[in-house]
């Protein structure tokens, strides 16, 4: 059972939607949820919500951040913020999984100062699932893994390879891929004009042995494809391609609504109806439950700012299905045999398991 | 049913000296989805209740375990619980069974004429609960001068509403005009109407008896739809939850509570559950930090009888309330004028909803 630790601050309506979605996951899953907020429009808000109170607790958290601060402004002028008390909690059980549409700089800075780093990660990577042509896996996955997409904006060659590793490994747990393919991101003209980072990254994966398989470049018409399982590239570059992949999709629906201007346009996007509901469930974001923050000892979850209910209770299945497959036990062991470090540590036992 | 209670207005100890009267205490009972689990949704739910013996019929978590708390041996002769349920006549024996088999023995079972009701045409009267259950409720109320009531139903049915309206024809606030519209509404039966009305003529303003109303939240309906109800109604997602506000009225006995909690844990309930539901409490008010407090040092105390759960229940439950300590929230106001006729037309008007609209009854 996964301890799920939600932070109700942020997300569509002002949180509204993030307490709604852990009232139904209170219901539907079997998972211990703790809600981080203010506690008293928590409490009243839920009077109001069909819940689970045996599986629902809440965490108060007392200052409250503004949408116009920084991290560090956040972290310096509201030190009890509900990502700070919810990372505290999730840092004092092994099987929390935190999740949070705040701000990611907010979060990855919390996190850093809260959670422990995984051994031989130097910077943590924003994971996001992107929908591909072609399926990865035995379970026919159709999305593939691109990171890192705002986590560490500068990167070095070692953070790229870190993060392939820690790709690898994630995308082997959760679509079940024995030999995921890794992809560095380059521009149009290969790897020779690529910044020095990407080029040391290419050499190292070249080199190395991993238990992955190093599919070289890849340009960026070519990421939905489904060429590789795993794309890596630096935090500015990965959430430049990511905006532009949803802004491509958000334009796509406009065009669609556009065609009602016309009668003969209306009648065949209406005899398209079908489709493009298909078209739009496989392209929406709110279904992918959010993108995991790799790096550190617990699994921590960062949901869009926008998110609504579905987005959040996604986001939960999913950080329930990463505490259920051990991904982050996963990833360490992967990184390690990476970068050679030996097995890591097994984590220790529960003083209180009976 | 069993003989009325012997008369508790002066109990003496064995040396016959006088003792301060001793408040007599009258449980009643729902029976399905408040003690048993039950389904009875669609039709073949209802056949398979109806099919199943005593030995497959399955009490909620915690509920014997807080009925036999409260009918303690050393308390049973001040204590009295009466079991009314909507369940058809016939399932009397099957149901004596397992209320025997769960070491509980009723003083008063009241189940409802339903095979007289389908004879006689009185079609209403099957599925309708507001006419039976009030009069079966004032027929079975205890006379006696210093009784405490505690009520337990279910949010599956009309309980609150019901129990709700018999608290407050023996406390003298539903007068017979009053009682008269809601009966009008809710469409019950004339016969069944003459016999309410010349009960409540009785037992009008008899006092203010009826303690605390258990809603067990089966359907986990959301809290705010009891609201209207105040304080007297108390919605529980457990009987944990029932047990810890009994034991803060000092109904119930440390080890009463500690009963219950061996139960829900034997049932499945993690400590992190049972934390919860106390935290739940207590952030609407309902408990008080003070009394957690008494409560999780009785429990320790109780520590080298149990062995580990009670130690892993404090830690989880230290952890539940640690960041809520300084909480002062107000309870839920006591009311002394419940609109009625207001709630049945909104839950009608809710009914009405999900059934014609398909709105979820639970939003």
């Amino acid at each position: 059972m996964a301890h799920i630790v939600l932070d109700s601050c942020a997300g569509r309506d002002g949180g509204r939607e993030a307490l709604e979605a852990a009232a139904i996951a209170s219901l539907q899953l079997d998972h211990q949820i703790t809600v981080v907020g203010d506690e008293s429009d928590i409490t009243a808000a839920l009077q109001k919500i069909a819940h689970d109170a045996e599986r629902l607790r809440v965490a108060h958290a007392r200052d409250r951040c503004e949408p116009d601060m920084d991290a560090a402004e956040v972290l310096r002028q509201a030190p009890r913020n509900s990502v700070v008390v919810g990372l505290e909690i999730a840092a004092r059980d092994p099987s929390a999984v935190f999740v949070s549409a705040g701000a990611p700089g907010l979060v990855v800075a919390g996190a850093q100062q809260i959670l422990g780093r995984i051994p031989g990660v130097p910077n943590a990577a924003l994971a996001a699932v992107y929908p591909t042509l072609r399926p990865h896996g035995p379970v026919s996955d159709l999305f593939a893994l691109l990171l890192d997409v705002g986590a560490t904006v500068e990167c070095s060659g070692d953070d790229l390879v870190t993060f392939a590793a820690m790709g690898a490994a994630y995308a082997g747990k959760i679509s079940r891929i024995d030999r995921p393919r890794v992809a560095l991101l380059c521009n149009g003209h290969g790897i020779s004009n690529a910044p020095a980072r990407a080029r040391e990254a290419h050499r190292r994966l070249l080199a190395a042995k991993p238990a992955f398989e190093y599919v070289g470049c890849i340009r960026a018409d070519s990421v939905t494809s489904g060429d590789a399982d795993v794309i890596v590239t630096d935090g500015f570059s990965g959430d430049v391609l990511l905006r532009t992949l949803e802004g491509v999709a958000a334009t796509g629906e406009s065009l669609l609504r556009r065609a009602a201007e016309k009668f003969q346009w209306r009648v065949g996007v209406q005899m398209l109806s079908d489709g493009i509901s298909a078209i739009r469930e496989f392209t929406d974001w709110e279904n992918y439950g959010g993108a995991p923050l790799l790096g550190f000892d617990r699994a921590v979850m960062v949901t869009q700012a926008d998110s609504g209910r579905r987005a959040f209770l996604n986001a939960i299945r999913l950080g329930a299905k990463i505490d259920r497959l051990q991904v982050i036990a996963g990833i360490s062991a992967g990184v390690a045999e990476f970068h050679g470090l030996g097995a890591p540590p097994a984590s220790p036992p529960d003083p209180e398991a009976p | 049913m069993t003989s009325d209670p012997a008369d508790p207005s002066e109990p003496t100890s064995p040396e016959g000296q006088a003792l301060q009267p001793r408040r007599f205490m009258h449980l009643r009972w729902d029976l399905d989805k408040t003690y048993l689990r039950t389904e009875f949704d669609t039709v073949k739910d209802l056949i398979k209740t109806f099919r199943q013996k005593a030995e497959d019929k399955v009490a909620v978590a915690g509920a014997s375990a807080l009925l036999r708390a409260l009918l303690d041996p050393r308390e049973r002769s001040h204590r009295r619980v009466t079991f009314i349920s909507g369940s058809p006549r016939q399932m009397r024996k099957v149901l004596t069974a397992k209320l025997a088999l769960d070491g509980v023995e009723p003083d008063m079972f009241i189940l409802k004429p339903n095979l007289e009701n389908l004879l006689r045409g009185r079609f209403r009267a099957i599925r309708g609960q507001v006419g039976y259950k009030l009069k079966a409720l004032l027929l079975s109320h205890m006379a006696a001068e210093h009784v405490d009531e505690y009520l337990f139903g279910d949010d599956a049915e009309q309980d609150a509403f019901i129990y709700s309206v018999y608290a407050d024809i023996l406390a003298g606030r539903v007068d017979a005009v009053a009682l008269a519209a809601i009966l009008s509404t809710c469409k019950v039966y004339r016969g069944d109407v003459d016999e309410i009305m010349a009960y409540h003529r009785q037992l009008f303003g008899s006092g203010e008896v009826v303690r605390r109303i258990f809603i067990h939240l089966e359907r986990r309906s959301p809290l705010d739809r009891f609201a209207a109800y105040g304080a007297r109604v108390v919605a529980i997602y457990n009987y944990f939850q029932g047990a810890a506000v009994l034991f803060e009225a000092g109904a119930l006995e440390p080890r009463g509570l500690l009963a219950v909690t061996e139960a829900m844990e034997s049932d499945g309930y993690t400590p992190e559950r049972l934390a919860n539901s106390l935290q739940d409490l207590m952030r609407r008010g309902v408990l008080h930090f003070a009394t957690i407090e008494r409560m999780s040092r009785e429990l320790a105390a109780a520590e080298s009888t149990m062995g580990r759960p009670v130690p892993r229940f404090l830690h989880a439950f230290e952890d539940a309330i640690g960041s809520l300590e300084n909480l002062q929230r107000p309870g839920p106001r006591w009311e002394s004028e419940i609109n009625y006729l207001g709630i049945y037309h909104e839950a009608r008007f809710r009914r009405q909803q999900h059934r014609f609209l398909g709105i979820r009854l639970l939003d």
